[in-house]
């Protein structure tokens, strides 16, 4: 009976995701093997037609860079904020925590106004005069990367500064104690420790990603035409809600291979 | 409990079903529904989608165009029939307008919708036919009148220029337009699709007279040949503005009614031509099963073709009428704005509504691929 009481607990949330998201999406199920007509038919399109495996490819693409990248700069980001000195602490606890909180959409039209060709940054570079023309910096695939990236960082800080700050200091010490020099420290003790951390935040980040529809829209100039998007267009744009719902389908089971793979690596058992 | 509730709303429902029908009037529907929940219960849960003692709900695009709906076409409906109409301005885009129908209990009436759109979910049997005895033909432009729509105003992408760069030479036709020699700088084009095909095809040469039925093939050549000078692809009208407003594109193609705001904001820093335009109607439409009944939503249309509630939605949002008697109440000096006044209309060709009735999806499909890639 152990297992009781937490059962009872969990139930409402269970009930809640029940209702609210797996009856839902068993009616996606349904759409994507009966609309227009019974058959896989709209699994066979989604997966051999060649727009729609452009677009596959264009996100799978997009969401891998925007994850090495936030990963990357999420832990120098965590460095600092973890092992930093106090003023440079709250510092970089200001830069994570505000953008975290203003909208995606503000932040979207920020980087609209700071890097279109007749944006503050062009406007400063050509004033300058290090450059004639200006650079193309939004509305294209660099764009959608600035933005997806600035707003997937906080994303990515989270669980890596949990690692590290679960970091057994006199680790570190018995490392420095046994004569190993700085960097030898850094990169056989401390990022293996933080690996777990890494892991969870390329994971959070990446699948957060895949489903990104207002940034791409806004700062690819109409051009990087994401999954996300793609379903907006067959389900609202030019109807075709059999084909929506398989690709939705094939996104879910796509997310959840990868939710679980990485969850097992993450689990006790898998750790070596 | 459970079941009780369950039970109530079944009651409710059929009561609703009887009332649709018109076996008890709305009036008695709504007491018995109180009746039967009790007036708290009622005030908390709501009814059922029907529209107590008749109201119509209207669905359009947003923005201002709620306001200028509900002034020019609303008030005045309710004050003739006392039937309220509500403003919704959520989009009816064609998934939407279908996703209302096959919940079964449609919450909207009558929608601003694309005529093909309408066209084609009609032939579904999502969408009422247009009564031509309640609606007037003779209030429209000839052609402009379709089974399942009837159209209520025009617009047109045309040609919007930077007029500080091209202020002594004026791009004069669609081959301008794609001429980056003769007139350098970025383009702005839409991402719907829509208008675009047959700008791409003038620019390529073809007449006017000659565009239907498009050349697919033709036109994305085209597009592939030129779309590395086009700065964005432009998804809704705001966005449009801002790229003529800052200067990132020095010749867009866009709506009319953006085009006229664009040429007010920047005291003629923008201008625009009508000259190979591509106008494009706006049509209502009235969703099968609407709440608020058939007749009441085609009196609304037909109320809505009244000359000087149209003139209303020209003064607001720049719609072109589409009653042409209109045309002669706009002021002189502003007649330049209306894109089916005579002298503009004949610059420009009208999308063909039965084309993109046909082609439209996969047609959008090609384009964006071809936008994408």
């Amino acid at each position: 009976m152990p297992y009781l009481r937490p059962m009872i607990l969990l139930a409402p949330l269970l009930m809640f995701l029940g209702l609210a998201y797996v009856l839902p999406f068993a009616g996606v199920i349904g759409w994507s093997v009966t609309l227009p007509e019974p058959g896989m038919q709209n699994y066979t399109a989604a997966l051999t037609d060649p727009l729609i495996l452009s677009v596959f490819w264009r996100t799978l693409r997009i969401c891998a860079i925007v994850t090495v990248i936030s990963v990357v700069m999420g832990y120098i980001l965590s460095l600092l904020w973890v092992r930093g000195t106090p003023l440079v602490r709250t510092l970089t606890e200001l830069c994570i925590l505000i953008p975290f909180w203003i909208s995606v959409l503000t932040r979207a039209f920020g980087w609209l106004a700071l890097l279109s060709s007749r944006g503050i940054l062009n406007g400063w570079l050509e004033g300058l005069g290090i450059i004639e023309d200006p650079l193309r910096l939004v509305r294209n695939e660099f764009g959608v990367v600035v933005g997806m990236v600035h707003f997937m960082i906080p994303f990515a800080v989270f669980p890596i500064a949990s690692a590290m700050r679960s970091v057994d200091e006199r680790t570190l010490m018995a490392a420095r104690g046994m004569g190993a020099s700085r960097t030898r420290i850094f990169w056989q003790v401390f990022v293996p420790m933080t690996a777990a951390g890494l892991m969870g935040a390329a994971l959070l980040v990446f699948v957060f990603a895949i489903g990104f529809f207002i940034t791409p829209a806004i700062l690819g100039g109409g051009r990087s035409v994401m999954v996300a998007e793609m379903i907006y267009l067959r389900i609202f744009q030019s109807p075709d809600w059999g084909l929506a719902a398989a690709v939705s389908v094939i996104l879910m089971v796509a997310i959840s291979a990868l939710l679980a793979l990485l969850l097992k690596q993450l689990s006790p058992k898998g750790a070596k | 409990m459970k079941h009780c509730d369950t039970f109530t709303d079944d009651q409710l429902e059929l009561l609703a079903d009887k009332a649709r029908q018109g076996k008890i009037s709305r009036r008695k529907f709504t007491q018995l529904g109180a009746a039967l929940l009790g007036s708290a219960a009622l005030a908390s849960r709501g009814m059922p989608a029907l529209a107590d003692d008749g109201q119509l709900v209207f669905v359009s695009w947003g923005g201002d165009a709620v306001d200028a709906y509900d002034d020019a076409y609303g008030k005045p409906f309710e004050e003739a029939t006392g039937i309220r109409v509500r403003q919704d301005g959520s989009g009816p885009t064609e998934g939407s307008i279908q996703a209302q129908f096959e919940s079964g209990s449609p919450t909207w009436d009558i929608v601003d919708a694309d005529a093909f759109s309408a066209e084609s979910l009609g032939k579904k049997g999502m969408i009422e036919a247009i009564d031509y005895d309640i609606v007037d033909k003779s209030k429209m432009r000839d052609g402009f009148g379709w089974e399942y729509s009837a159209s209520s105003y025009f617009f047109s992408y045309i040609i919007a220029y930077d007029a500080t760069k091209f202020g002594d030479n004026p791009p004069t036709s669609m081959v301008d337009f794609f001429d980056v020699e003769a007139f350098p700088g970025k383009r702005s084009m839409y991402k719907w699709g829509a208008g675009m095909w047959e700008a791409l095809l003038m620019g390529d040469g073809v007449a006017q007279a000659d565009l239907y039925p498009l050349d697919m093939e033709r036109a994305h050549d085209k597009l592939k040949g030129f779309k590395e000078h086009v700065i964005s692809f432009w998804g809704n009208g705001a966005e449009s503005q801002t790229i003529m407003l800052n200067g990132e594109a020095s010749m867009a193609l866009i709506w009319s009614t953006r085009a006229r705001l664009l040429e007010q904001d920047t005291d003629g820093d923008v201008k625009f031509i009508w000259q190979d335009g591509v106008i494009s109607p706006g049509a209502m439409a009235v969703i099968k099963g609407n709440p608020g009944g058939a007749e009441a939503a085609m009196k609304f249309i037909a109320s809505a073709q009244d000359p000087e509630k149209q003139l209303v939605m020209f003064d607001m949002l720049s719609q072109g009428p589409a009653n042409p008697a209109a045309d002669e109440l706009i002021p002189e000096d502003e007649r330049r704005f209306n894109p089916v006044a005579p002298g503009n209309f004949e610059q420009q060709i009208p999308l063909d509504v039965a084309w993109y009735e046909e082609n439209y999806g996969k047609a959008l499909d090609e384009y964006l691929a071809i936008v994408s890639a």
